[in-house]
């Protein structure tokens, strides 16, 4: 019983991060239309900064936001290339953000090398009802809730979130009030870079990085970000949530094989169950 | 006509090789309350994307002394938010800042909205929407109003409604209103002057009494009944088919039925 | 000219390889026979519309096909000749539920296929495991055996051949037209009495097929198989080959697989240059595949060879046109 509710902690932590991504993922989508295959990359290399940060004697805290607004400014640049050139359709973006992931691998290996980094989080164990479990788990949950809700606040009470959500919501009534889409665009990388910082500076000290994490992180991420359609992002905390635990119950009693398996079956059956409810045409084609 | 508010000159919109607009001069005054009618595909969409900026022109002027704010065709709502919502967004380009997105004057504007302000824009009628519409452009506080496509689809009653606010807001705040209508019975009854559009260009312009008496416009656009006055209970749209074949016959009569109505072209 | 291209192409296949030094051969080996699965790629991505990350899971396939009947004993053509084939059934029972995906969706679906076929092969060790599968036998028809590079340079020439000239017959058929016309727009084509499922289906299942042979060539020519052969990376290249030279195209994969392939060789040289860190050809080898990617898709969408294609007709427009 106390394996279980250590598992199901466990689980929360490691889902945390992944819904941190899927919401990176959504904040995008929302509001371009995009889907960011680089958002794994923006866990990267903030882990990958914080590491040198760290190790260079910057405090925690500190080091933590810097990994942070790496991720954020990563998160701009790559806007900045993907949806830039006015006329980019968003599956010529998202081939973009695809080439830019694998740039990312190669400036990762030039920077930081190919072996895998990780550093020292909150030390110890920590009990939970009688289950013992890595204290830095705690961290990570405690975290990511309070992002969450000041998200949920940003998007639906302050006017430069709702105006993200009008391009969501319709992208010529935005431009007719004058709201000047492109730019709300490179906000939402900008927040989704941050988002995807967040989850790879939290994550890393329970699992170290190396340059290709991202391709576990981005699957997971989506996995967990298109449960909700890729636009809701409270289904996308549930579901990486959910993702987690699921994983970290397959590992815990299946003795550690197959626990990739369980996120991409999931997401596979996800989106076929979708899209056989709407329909093969509802999406446009690319 | 007193000092243009909006002057256009010369405009034309090219799609892919095919002309939109071509040459068009318009210009709407201070204050007034100018129609522009047209058949399906006659370019009033065109115009109105050109107006608010949203397409660059490929030749021609467009000047705007003051504010215009547009009332797009089909509405266009952000059906996931609030109407409040709605109506703040509308006044995102104004320079007072927060203050400028305070949205209580437009309640006092148009009552009927008072009751709507928690409802999300998605779930309202299309008669409601239009009203959000309106006071989402009026939020930008504009000296010109571009309503494209006031009365489509919407019941006869609920676009009396909508003139009525019009008309108020044009005789009381002094808004100069550019209506570009389909039924142009209703564009005509409401308006002071109007213009034709056909195929791209202005075919006819004049006092809209005039037009409204105008044998070929009767012919076209009424429905062949000369009706001054009146328009509103038509309610319904007036189909026309053949754009191209009334815009040949209308600028050869444009000159037989007098001075007041010019052609232009 | 179409004709006279593939001459050319022809020629070049099979006067090449004797005049390159050994070392040079095992890159053209590798360049064929992705080229070969890159007109798969491209046939999906040009024709059919759609973005697969995951077609080096038939690579693998095909290859681990070919090796595991060569290593119990299978006479190894039966075994190249069944690498497509299992390839094939395998893209059409995974096709069937994923083919309803559309754009990103396919696209992370057929990640997520290569993802989990990486992941069982790591845990299957009836296949060699996470170690991988050794002892494949060269390749052999009726005790001729190929020993030598050239042999395989030949083997998967090949290979290529009859990937570019089924590829060409299925774009030139009824078929081909009306997955081109579903290209652009679905509902009209469904509309027009197209059977849009059925032959997006069977493009995918014929992408496979030819990344099963060309996978196949690749298990005999190595003689060793692990699931780290088949990286995601891999898929990935194969997208950005097809882009690179043109989506849609017959020459297209061909050009875009070469010049990539070519330009990897030269970056590789210059980077393992003495003074040159150690992480030098990996870091330039991810940048050219980054950058070719972004600048082909954001300035040459339609590719080298269109782009080139258009080149020379402006030209020849404004030679006309001033006579």
């Amino acid at each position: 019983m106390s394996d279980l509710l250590g598992y199901i902690v466990t689980g929360l932590g490691i889902g945390a991060g992944f819904a941190l991504v899927a919401s990176g993922l959504v904040a995008i989508y929302r509001v371009t239309r995009v889907v960011n295959f680089a958002q794994g990359a923006f866990a990267v290399l903030a882990a990958m900064l914080t590491a040198s940060l760290l190790g260079s004697g910057v405090p925690h805290g500190v080091a933590e936001l810097g990994g942070v607004a790496l991720g954020a400014i990563t998160g701009l640049l790559v806007g900045v290339v993907a949806i830039g050139r006015p006329g980019t359709s968003p599956g010529t973006s998202l081939i973009v953000t695809l080439g830019l992931g694998v740039l990312a691998y190669a400036i990762e290996i030039l920077i930081w090398g190919d072996q895998p980094r990780s550093y020292p989080g909150v030390p110890g164990v920590a009990e939970v009802g009688g289950a013992r479990l890595q204290a830095h788990y705690l961290l990570i949950v405690a975290v990511t809730g309070p992002v969450f809700a000041v998200m949920a606040w940003f998007f639906a009470r302050t006017d430069l979130g709702k105006a993200l959500s009008a391009c969501a919501s319709n992208r010529y009534a935005a431009q007719v009030v004058g709201i000047d889409v492109r730019r709300m665009g490179l906000l939402a990388f900008a927040i989704g870079g941050a988002l995807g910082g967040l989850a790879g500076v939290l994550t890393t000290p329970v699992q170290q990085v190396t340059f290709d994490s991202d391709v576990a992180l981005i699957v997971n991420g989506f996995a967990a970000a298109v449960l909700g359609g890729l636009t809701r992002p409270g289904v996308a905390l549930a579901g990486g949530l959910l993702l987690g635990v699921a994983q970290t119950l397959v590992a815990g009693y299946g003795g550690g094989a197959y626990q990739v398996e369980v996120a991409l079956v999931l997401m596979l059956t996800v989106m076929i169950v979708q899209a056989a409810r709407t329909g093969p045409v509802a999406e446009t084609a690319r | 006509m007193s000092r243009p508010v909006v002057e256009v000159t010369g405009l034309t919109v090219r799609y892919a090789g095919a002309t939109a607009l071509d040459g068009v001069d318009l210009a709407v005054g201070e204050g007034e309350l100018v129609a522009l009618i047209g058949a399906n595909g006659a370019g009033k969409s065109t115009l109105v994307k050109a107006l608010s900026g949203l397409l660059r022109p490929h030749a021609g002027t467009i000047t705007v002394r003051g504010r215009l704010a547009q009332v797009p065709e089909g509405r266009e709502m952000f059906g996931d938010l609030t109407v409040d919502d709605n109506l703040r967004l509308g006044g995102w380009r104004n320079p007072e800042g927060r203050r400028g997105r305070d949205t209580s004057p437009i309640y006092e504007l148009l009552p009927e909205l008072s009751d709507l302000r928690r409802r999300r824009a998605g779930s309202l009628s299309g008669g409601q929407q239009q009203m959000v519409a309106i006071g989402r452009a009026l939020m930008a506080r504009p000296d010109i109003l571009v309503v494209d496509e006031l009365s489509l689809g919407l019941a006869p009653l609920v676009v009396t409604t909508l003139v009525g606010h019009l008309r108020t807001l044009n005789t009381e705040r002094g808004l100069a209103v550019l209506l570009i209508e389909q039924n142009a019975r209703l564009a005509l009854d409401m308006c002071e002057r109007a213009y034709v559009l056909e195929t791209g260009r202005i075919a006819l312009h004049g006092a809209a009494k005039d037009l409204a008496r105008d044998p070929q416009v009767t012919a076209a656009y009424l429905g062949g009944h000369v009706e001054a006055g009146g328009g509103l209970e038509a309610g319904g749209h007036v189909e026309v088919g053949g754009g191209q074949e009334a815009g040949g016959r209308l600028e050869a009569g444009g000159h037989a039925s007098g001075g007041h109505v010019e052609a232009a072209t | 000219m179409k004709r006279l291209g593939f001459g050319v192409l022809a020629l070049l296949l099979v006067a090449l390889p004797p005049l390159l030094p050994e070392r040079h051969l095992a890159t053209f080996v590798l360049l064929t026979l992705a080229a070969a699965v890159t007109v798969g790629v491209s046939l999906l991505m040009g024709y059919a519309g759609q973005v697969s990350l995951g077609q080096a899971s038939f690579y693998a396939i095909g290859a681990y096909t070919a090796g595991l009947l060569a290593v119990h004993g299978t006479p190894p053509l039966l075994g190249l000749l069944a690498a497509p084939v299992i390839a094939a059934v395998a893209a059409v029972l995974l096709g069937a539920p994923l083919l309803r995906l559309r754009g990103h969706h396919l696209a992370f679906a057929t990640l997520a296929v290569q993802l989990i076929l990486l992941s069982l092969l790591a845990q299957a060790d009836w296949a060699g495991g996470a170690i991988g599968l050794q002892g494949i036998p060269r390749f052999s028809v009726g005790g001729f055996e190929l020993r030598n590079d050239l042999g395989y340079a030949y083997l998967s020439c090949g290979v290529l051949a009859i990937a570019l000239l089924v590829a060409r017959n299925v774009v030139a058929s009824r078929a081909g037209r009306g997955l081109r016309a579903a290209a652009t727009s679905e509902v009209a084509a469904a509309a027009s009495g197209v059977a849009v499922g059925g032959y997006r289906l069977a493009v995918f299942a014929l992408s496979a097929a030819f990344a099963g042979l060309a996978g196949g060539v690749y298990a005999f020519y190595l003689g060793y198989l692990a699931p780290g052969s088949f990286p995601v990376l891999l898929s990935i290249e194969y997208v950005v080959m097809a882009v690179v030279g043109g989506l849609g195209t017959i020459a297209g994969p061909v050009v875009g697989a070469t010049v990539i392939v070519l330009l990897v060789q030269v970056l590789n040289t210059l980077g393992t240059q003495p003074g040159m860190p150690d992480y030098a050809p990996t870091v330039l080898n991810y940048a050219v595949y980054a950058l070719l990617l972004v600048v082909c898709v954001l300035f040459l969408p339609k590719g080298l060879v269109p782009a080139l294609d258009r080149v020379r007709r402006g030209s020849l427009d404004k030679a006309r046109s001033i006579r």
